[in-house]
């Protein structure tokens, strides 16, 4: 097969010209030219470029991975072909080039963004026009955008006279394309294209545009709404009134909702580009129509623009058809307007003035609060409390408080959290006192009554992570915090009659020993393991092992003399195997010898772990170690939610 | 039970082997024909109708789902701190036969005393070389040394196991051939399963609506009705007879009047019944709890919680 030319192949002497009529005529045609490339390369240089030639053989070989990785280093093939035989060869190649997989050209047309210094510099740059305009008129949109993405880069970089005899050429042509596809791509470009052009021509794309925004295709008309504001700011003021404001009309008025909600986009953009009151003669009026826009996916553009807008057309406009616009927004019958505008309350409240908010904006936030949607309350959640400073004392507390609490109250954790970590907000404003008599007690309950239930999940990781989660508690507060708050209702814990549960508390036994240090160890989490020593379950009596093995380093030699090795040692003869295995390798590291059978059992026990034993209760190599995600999930959030409540129950108490 | 059960040399071998089979890397034929060794001594000690304590977690069907038998034990509790009774059908259907049959293989050689495995129907020569393992083996190994090996290793699982003397455990359902435990306890299990009789109508027969003994659509065992459970719980001192064997798309189902229950442990069986796994925690004062999980999320699926406006057409 033909295809499959080795790089050796290439290298010899002889280009002998593939003549297989293959079905893939032109990749072919690729190979030929590569070949000759190689063949011209490596009669120059042998040694050294022997990577280069895997690299060109790479372009055209059948797997895409491969290829692939060749075109990502075309600037390497550049390099060792030099700026002419770039500009001369390989660029001309390339424009003939665009048959190949659209991960390719994807590629190729990034690469040519940045290209301009392997053709010879700036004067050379337009050498890499023809490729990329051949890129912009191919089906695959992410190709074409980054065809014209990099269009832009390398016009921004031209000379002027360059970019009006070779770049705006360019633009029209593909402005002029008879397949949608160029005429969309043609859009992106103007902005690059206008502002080195001569008045005549300026007049002219400023027509093109025009055109284009009233284009057939809804393709088009999209792609001429998106760019429409980067256009205009390349355009003089006199021009904006007339021929831009039509076209802006021209685009809100379109019958395609996906058009409008660009044209949404774009008010902004456009309103800062002009006087205030031109702004409020011919963009509010467009946005007040918008706001009640019959696709609701428009009027969520609205909902999202809006405080922008209201900065563009000024405070007296604002006041006076502004916000019974974002009224109707909060109160949208689709749940996702109403997510996007309960989002900006705080930065519309910022703009207006405090009674007008509490007027108009406060008794929506109230609803908003108790909304069917989760996603509505949670975005509400993520910004309410910023509201306490533009609201001011009083209404934070006769009306913000009360909102506050029933978020803290929500059953769905992200809106819990998103009250929770912004407290200091409203600190700043009502004083630590009145926060801690009103919200902080609600706190405390949620998240102690958190760490508890979590605890006893029936789902194992969950009941993992909630021990770990302790152990994270402990060190950051300390032992005396940890003493108030956790230990005591963990160690309540262990007379659950569930097996697994008891098992747990022993689990955050032995995590918590080292952050409480060997006083506490002693006098409080000791002796309840030294009782479950002697439980029903074998379960439970090594895990018991497990633990006293983990304490032995904490706890003073005595005590571990006195308390900790008998305990073991009489754990080692339990009538069940693993009982005595661990047991048997918690003794291990300060057996002495004896007499005694026990010690003598757990010395043969002994001599066998040493052949490999030894590591097993450091690292246990049975846990899975990647908990899936849906636990991850549910334990991070908890993770999450705990911590910060306690994190701010502890720093305002 | 002797002091050591368990040849210590090998312990350590044994772990690092879990540990792999936890990562779902399959043993080299040569650790699977040591490892199915001393499973075989093990298991040839156990009974027919093998006693097990509690607290204990009854778990059913997995069929070669390796990543829900994972999050079985991310829901469960890893093996041994949780103990574990598993009632057959470890192998054929799901892409991991060879990994979940030999993880529970090394777990019961390292833990006898903590997990305890029975037979199910799919734990035949015959039905493995239609349902899956065998090509699993072929394909794994490059030939069929590995899928001997265990499917000689079934013949020695025990067939029931029997929890505090009142939860009768195991694969498929009742035998007209069979009226006391003592019946089980009395014939040689150490064989393939057998077309009929009741051996294979431990391992084939399903529960009914409908009274009395009836033929089994499946072609081999019976379907038993709600008066041959009481009868067969009563003349034994049963409270319940937990068993597998079928798809029941909450995980757990009950039957004869919480006489009987199916337990199935392989969510969005064959990857894509849609159904719920469960699996039954007897904890230490014998009360029941289900749990139910579902499949473990695969990688390249995003968790969508919810749908994103397609603005941007």
């Amino acid at each position: 097969m033909a295809e499959k030319l080795s790089s050796n192949h290439i290298t010899g002497s002889s280009l002998s010209t593939p003549t297989d009529s293959g079905i893939r005529g032109s990749r072919r045609e690729r190979i030929e030219i590569v070949v000759r490339y190689i063949g011209n390369t490596m009669s120059m240089v042998e040694e050294p470029l022997y990577p280069i030639a895997v690299l060109i053989d790479e372009l055209k070989n059948d797997d895409i991975q491969l290829r692939l990785n060749s075109i990502r280093r075309l600037s390497t093939i550049a390099r060792a072909l030099g700026e002419e035989r770039t500009r001369k060869e390989l660029i001309p190649f390339l424009s003939e080039n665009n048959d190949d997989d659209d991960e390719v050209l994807l590629v190729m047309a990034e690469e040519l963004g940045v290209f301009i210094p392997y053709v010879g510099g700036v004067e050379h740059a337009h050498v890499l026009l023809p490729p990329l305009e051949t890129l912009c008129t191919v089906e695959e949109t992410c190709v074409r955008e980054k065809a014209v993405e990099s269009l832009c880069r390398i016009g921004s970089q031209m000379r002027e006279t360059d970019l009006v005899d070779w770049f705006i050429p360019l633009v029209k042509r593909l402005a002029a394309g008879e397949w949608f596809t160029a005429r969309v791509s043609a859009c992106g470009l103007f902005h690059i294209a206008s502002p080195s052009a001569p008045e005549m021509l300026k007049t002219e794309l400023r027509s093109i545009y025009s055109q284009l925004c009233q284009d057939d295709m809804p393709m088009v008309r999209r792609s001429a709404a998106t760019n429409l504001g980067k256009f205009s700011a390349t355009v003089e003021s006199a021009h904006l009134k007339t021929d831009i404001m039509s076209m802006f009309e021209d685009l809100t008025q379109d019958d395609q909702d996906s058009v409008r909600l660009l044209a949404v986009e774009g008010c902004a953009a456009l309103g800062k580009l002009l006087e205030p009151q031109d702004c409020v003669a011919h963009i509010l009026p467009v946005i007040i129509n918008f706001s009640q826009d019959k696709s609701w996916r428009v009027r969520y553009m609205v909902a999202n623009q809006l405080y922008e807008l209201c900065e563009a057309v000024g405070p007296e406009p604002t006041r006076r058809d502004l916000v019974p616009a974002y009224v109707r927004l909060l109160r949208d019958n689709e749940a996702e307007v109403r997510i996007a505008a309960a989002g900006k309350v705080t930065k519309f409240c910022r703009i207006l003035n405090p009674e007008l908010s509490i007027q108009h904006i406060l008794p929506c936030v109230k609803e908003l609060s108790s909304d069917s949607s989760q996603h509505v309350r949670s975005a509400l959640a993520s910004v309410i409390m910023g509201m306490a400073p533009v609201l001011g004392k009083d209404a934070t507390i006769e009306q913000l408080l009360p909102i506050f609490l029933s978020l803290l109250k929500d059953e769905f954790p992200d809106v819990r959290l998103n009250i929770i970590s912004k407290l200091d907000q409203v600190n700043q404003v009502i004083g630590i006192d009145l926060l801690s008599q009103s919200l902080l007690p609600a706190i405390v309950e949620l998240a102690e009554d958190r760490h508890w239930r979590w605890l006893q999940d029936k789902v194992y990781s969950i009941r993992d992570a909630a021990t770990n989660n302790l152990k994270r508690l402990a060190e950051e507060f300390g032992p005396e915090w940890a003493m108030q708050h956790i230990v005591p209702q963990v160690l309540e814990m262990i007379t659950n009659p569930h097996y697994l549960y008891r098992m747990t508390i022993l689990h955050a036994i032995s995590l918590l020993a080292p952050v409480m240090g060997s006083e506490i160890t002693i006098s409080k989490l000791l002796p309840v393991v030294i009782n479950v020593s002697k439980d029903r379950v074998p379960n439970i009596k090594f895990n018991v092992a497990k633990v006293l093995q983990s304490l032995i380093p904490i706890v003073d030699h005595s005590v571990v003399e006195k308390t900790v090795r008998p305990c073991l040692v009489e754990l080692s003869d339990d009538p069940d195997v693993d009982v005595r295995f661990f047991a048997n390798q918690a003794l291990h590291p300060f057996f002495i010898g004896g007499v005694n059978s026990n010690i003598a059992r757990a010395k043969e026990d002994q001599e066998e772990r040493e052949k490999g034993e030894v590591s097993y209760v450091q690292k246990p190599k049975t846990i899975l170690t990647n908990p899936s995600t849906t636990l991850l999930t549910r334990a991070e959030t908890f993770s999450k939610d705990a911590f910060t409540l306690v994190r701010h129950a502890n720093v305002y108490l | 039970m002797g002091v050591n059960s368990l040849p210590s040399e090998s312990s350590n071998d044994l772990d690092e082997q879990i540990a792999q089979l936890m990562e779902c890397k399959p043993l080299s034929e040569q650790q699977v024909r040591a490892l199915c060794e001393k499973a075989k001594e093990i298991l040839m000690e156990e009974s027919n109708v093998q006693p097990v304590k509690s607290p204990v977690t009854i778990c059913g069907d997995i069929h070669g789902q390796f990543h829900d038998l994972a999050e079985l034990f991310r829901i469960g509790g890893k093996c041994p701190d949780t103990n574990y009774l598993f009632m057959g059908d470890y192998v054929d259907r799901g892409y991991y036969s060879v990994e979940t049959v030999t993880l529970l293989v090394a777990l019961k050689v390292r833990y006898s005393q903590r997990i305890t495995i029975l037979r199910g129907n799919h734990e035949s020569r015959q039905i493995t070389q239609v349902y899956g393992f065998y090509d699993e083996c072929l394909r794994k190994y490059g030939n069929a040394n590995v899928w001997k090996i265990f499917t000689d290793l079934f013949d020695y699982f025990p067939l029931t196991a029997l929890v505090e003397s009142e939860i009768f455990c195991l694969h498929g359902g009742l035998s007209p051939s069979i009226e006391t435990l003592d019946n089980v306890r009395n014939f040689d299990r150490v064989q393939e399963v057998p077309h009929e009789g009741p051996m294979c109508d431990l391992l084939w027969s399903d529960p009914d609506d409908r009274c009395g003994w009836g033929i089994s659509p499946r072609g081999a065992g019976y379907t038993f009705g709600q008066d041959i459970s009481e009868q067969f719980n009563h003349t034994n001192n049963l409270k319940l007879i937990a068993r597998a064997h079928q798809l029941v798309m909450d995980g757990f189902n009950w039957a004869h009047e919480q006489k009987v229950v199916t337990i199935f442990s392989a969510p969005n069986y064959c990857y894509r019944c849609g159904n719920m796994a469960s699996i039954l925690e007897v904890d230490d004062c014998r009360s029941h709890t289900f749990i139910q999980f579902e499949p473990a999320p695969r990688r390249g699926e995003p968790d969508v919680t919810r749908r994103t406006p397609d603005y941007f057409l």
